[in-house]
């Protein structure tokens, strides 16, 4: 009996630790800055936004925390948004998706937030912009562009990125299919992350591929969380495959099936990932900068851009955080743009529908260009298409935005 | 455009009987590392009749000591095992002494509570040392094989097995050729009879669970130059660790290895043959198969709940 009670009195110990242990991550963190700098006064447009700055996402949750601190400083030093300082309030949903539905009720219930910001990854992004479009508030997110999300009839829902997940490679099946008789691929392998995202952008390259006469050799689905990657490059090298296409999920699936294709030795003329290529230095580190030459990804956005309102982006995310923007920031700060310019038009927070309808019927500037919608709230416009030449990330298609001449092709060996 | 690319090795397709060696080998590389990692919780089921949830959490607690050394001070994980391995003791010991201890004599079943509420707040504590994002020992020979014809053998894995191999033959040599070993199996055997011969049945037990985490400390280290890793990553490793002690037989180290290699085979053939997205049910389908099948799994001698001291 006396084991008994003195294990019951070590439970609420445990409790208190494994609290205390969560609450490390899960804490809340005031990422804007407030007003008073310059120009903005009166009471703060409090904008509230939870992004996964830990967990499987915390990569890409990480770099868009700092978009919109970038962003919100650049706002409240030129005057605020109608006049008003800004604060951006971020949480953290730990990249689960029961935690986001939380955490944006409590930004809109509790908080009373004016206007929201969207989170990362389409997998978080569903059941969030759901949370908002029940309470009819405006959601703007910085990605999150699978198919599904568009395919509810949302009324508050923008992506602000060029495209959907499933045309994100378009580009790419277009110049592989185009290239002449003797260098265009006969086959190819698609190896799919279960991810709302990164499957759709696979499944694309293979919907367009297959109807340019490129035989499927294998098409398998792994889930998210897979470590091991050795079974699966073997089984696509023993077929051979002159493409092959992943749809990684984010920065750590994409690198363990090209550290198990370097193992086993098999190069393909033409390697196409999604996402993963565009953590840069995170993914040149991880697969060495001497075997990222050749491979292929979208992005929506590079740092040479000559898009509107870039070099003062750049100039200020460099001050701060004393590097090149990732990606992902440069989204989350489109983002918040696009959200700015809806404001600004409509003069009002109050009317969150009026927002949604100027966004439908108006295009907006971005640091990623000029950006429309559909009824869906689905993007209209095309992904850049990026490729790693000689340790340095290059847009080569479209020509007008390409900052490189030349196309690697085919991807030269593994160097080891 | 640059010439010389396309597919480099191997020159030639694979046959479906290489693909299939080959496929074994990786399965079974990946198994040795696995019956390092299943052969503590076994011996500790064995000994003590505890059940310890946390052992995939201390796992992964000391895949982040191995990386942190590798990263601070660049000393490999597997080198790294000569201090992780004793750091680890030295946790189980604690463990043992502050919470297992209290234990002895309560069902199997009481240990699992106790053991996971352990396993929570390990991870809790990681996430707040360590944040919880990826993390991976990257030492140069990661991405690198051995080629043996038409095979491949990846250098991590074989280093990987190699440690593990290793630390399992000193743990049976220790087991089988030491006073404290035959004190072990005695305690594993019979309580009551081991305290009639001279057995200090607490020291003993208190020393078996240390040695049981101390085995965490070469796992960890494997792991963390293997795959990558963050703090919720113990739920799918204790997964797969209790399937493979349940299908080799809990309580058993030999079981351990060979439900070990079985389920490293499986697993890659699964991936390979049916599809990726199986792999990661194989653990729980030979759960559940075992114990409608063979229940006692296929070296134990011990029934689960079943067993009366």
């Amino acid at each position: 009996m006396r084991r008994i009670v003195w294990l019951l009195a070590l439970l609420p110990v445990l409790a208190a630790f494994v609290v205390a242990g969560c609450g490390g991550g899960g804490g809340e963190t005031s990422g804007g800055t407030g007003g008073g700098e310059t120009g903005a006064s009166g009471e703060p447009i409090k904008i509230g936004a939870s992004l996964p700055l830990t967990g499987d996402f915390s990569e890409p949750g990480v770099a868009a925390q700092q978009g919109y601190q970038i962003w919100a400083d650049q706002v409240n030093k030129a005057g605020g948004l109608l006049g008003r300082p800004v604060t951006v309030t971020v949480k953290d949903d730990q990249s689960d998706q029961n935690v986001v539905v939380t955490d944006y009720n409590a930004l809109i219930q509790q908080e009373k937030v004016d206007l929201l910001l969207g989170t990362f990854s389409s997998l978080l992004n569903l059941p969030a912009s759901a949370v908002a479009e029940r309470n009819r508030m405006l959601y703007v997110e910085p990605a999150g562009g699978s198919p599904e999300m568009f395919s509810r009839g949302f009324k508050y829902l923008f992506f602000a990125q060029q495209a959907t997940a499933e045309h994100q490679a378009d580009l790419f099946s277009q110049w592989a299919a185009g290239l002449p008789a003797d260098q265009k691929p006969k086959t190819a392998a698609y190896v799919i992350a279960d991810d709302p995202f990164g499957g759709p952008v696979a499944e694309g390259i293979q919907s367009q591929l297959e109807a340019a006469g490129v035989q499927t050799v294998y098409s398998k689905t792994y889930p998210p969380e897979t470590t091991n990657f050795d079974a699966i490059a073997n089984a696509v090298a023993s077929k051979q495959p002159d493409v092959i296409a992943q749809g990684s999920a984010g920065l750590a699936d994409g690198v363990g099936f090209d550290r198990a294709l370097i193992k086993v030795g098999y190069s393909p003329k033409q390697l196409f990932q999604a996402s993963t290529p565009s953590f840069a230095d995170q993914f040149s580190n991880a697969v060495g900068l001497d075997n990222t030459e050749g491979i292929f990804y979208a992005v929506s956005y590079h740092v040479d851009a000559p898009t509107p309102g870039n070099t003062d982006f750049l100039a200020a995310y460099r001050a701060k955080f004393n590097t090149d923007p990732p990606e992902d920031a440069a989204d989350a700060y489109a983002a918040a743009q696009v959200l700015q310019a809806a404001v600004t038009a409509v003069g009002s927070i109050d009317d969150q529908e009026a927002l949604a309808d100027w966004l439908r019927a108006n295009s907006v500037d971005t640091i990623l260009g000029t950006l429309s919608w559909d009824d869906t709230g689905a993007p209209e416009q095309a992904f850049l298409l990026a490729q790693w030449q000689s340790g340095d990330e290059e847009i080569v298609l479209p020509e007008d935005a390409a900052t490189s001449d030349t196309i690697v092709n085919p991807k030269p060996p593994w160097k080891k | 455009m640059a010439t010389g690319g396309g597919p480099s090795l191997p020159p030639v397709p694979p046959t479906a009987v290489t693909q299939l060696i080959q496929t074994i080998i990786l399965g079974l590389l990946i198994g040795g590392v696995y019956a390092l990692l299943a052969s503590g919780l076994t011996l500790i089921f064995g000994v003590m009749d505890v059940i310890n949830v946390a052992q995939g959490a201390l796992l992964i607690l000391a895949a982040f000591f191995a990386w942190t050394l590798w990263n601070e001070a660049g000393i490999d994980p597997l080198i790294g095992v000569v201090i992780t391995t004793p750091a680890m003791f030295l946790l189980g010991f604690a463990m043992y002494k502050l919470t297992v201890q209290w234990l002895s004599g309560a069902p199997a079943s009481m240990s699992v509570l106790l053991t996971f509420a352990l396993a929570l707040v390990i991870e809790g504590s990681m996430g707040l040392a360590w944040s919880t994002t990826y993390h991976a020992a990257t030492p140069g020979y990661v991405d690198e094989s051995y080629r043996l014809g038409q095979f491949y053998f990846p250098k991590a894995q074989v280093y990987g097995c190699g440690v593990a191999v290793g630390v399992l033959v000193l743990l049976y040599v220790m087991l089988n050729h030491t006073w404290l070993g035959r004190s072990i199996r005695a305690l594993s055997e019979n309580v009551q009879s081991a305290r009639l011969v001279g057995v200090n049945v607490r020291r003993v037990a208190a020393l078996t669970f240390a040695i049981g985490v101390a085995t965490t400390g070469a796992g960890g280290s494997i792991i963390s130059v293997l795959y990558p890793f963050l703090p919720g990553s113990h739920y799918q490793w204790i997964s797969r660790l209790l399937g493979i002690i349940v299908l080799g037989g809990m309580g058993s180290l030999p079981g351990a290895v060979v439900g070990a290699l079985g389920l490293g085979v499986a697993e890659t053939m699964t991936a390979t043959y049916i599809s990726p997205r199986w792999a990661t049910a194989v653990p729980y389908i030979v759960i559940m198969v075992v114990l409608l099948a063979r229940p006692q799994g296929i070296m134990g001698a011990k029934l689960r709940e079943d067993v009366v001291v």
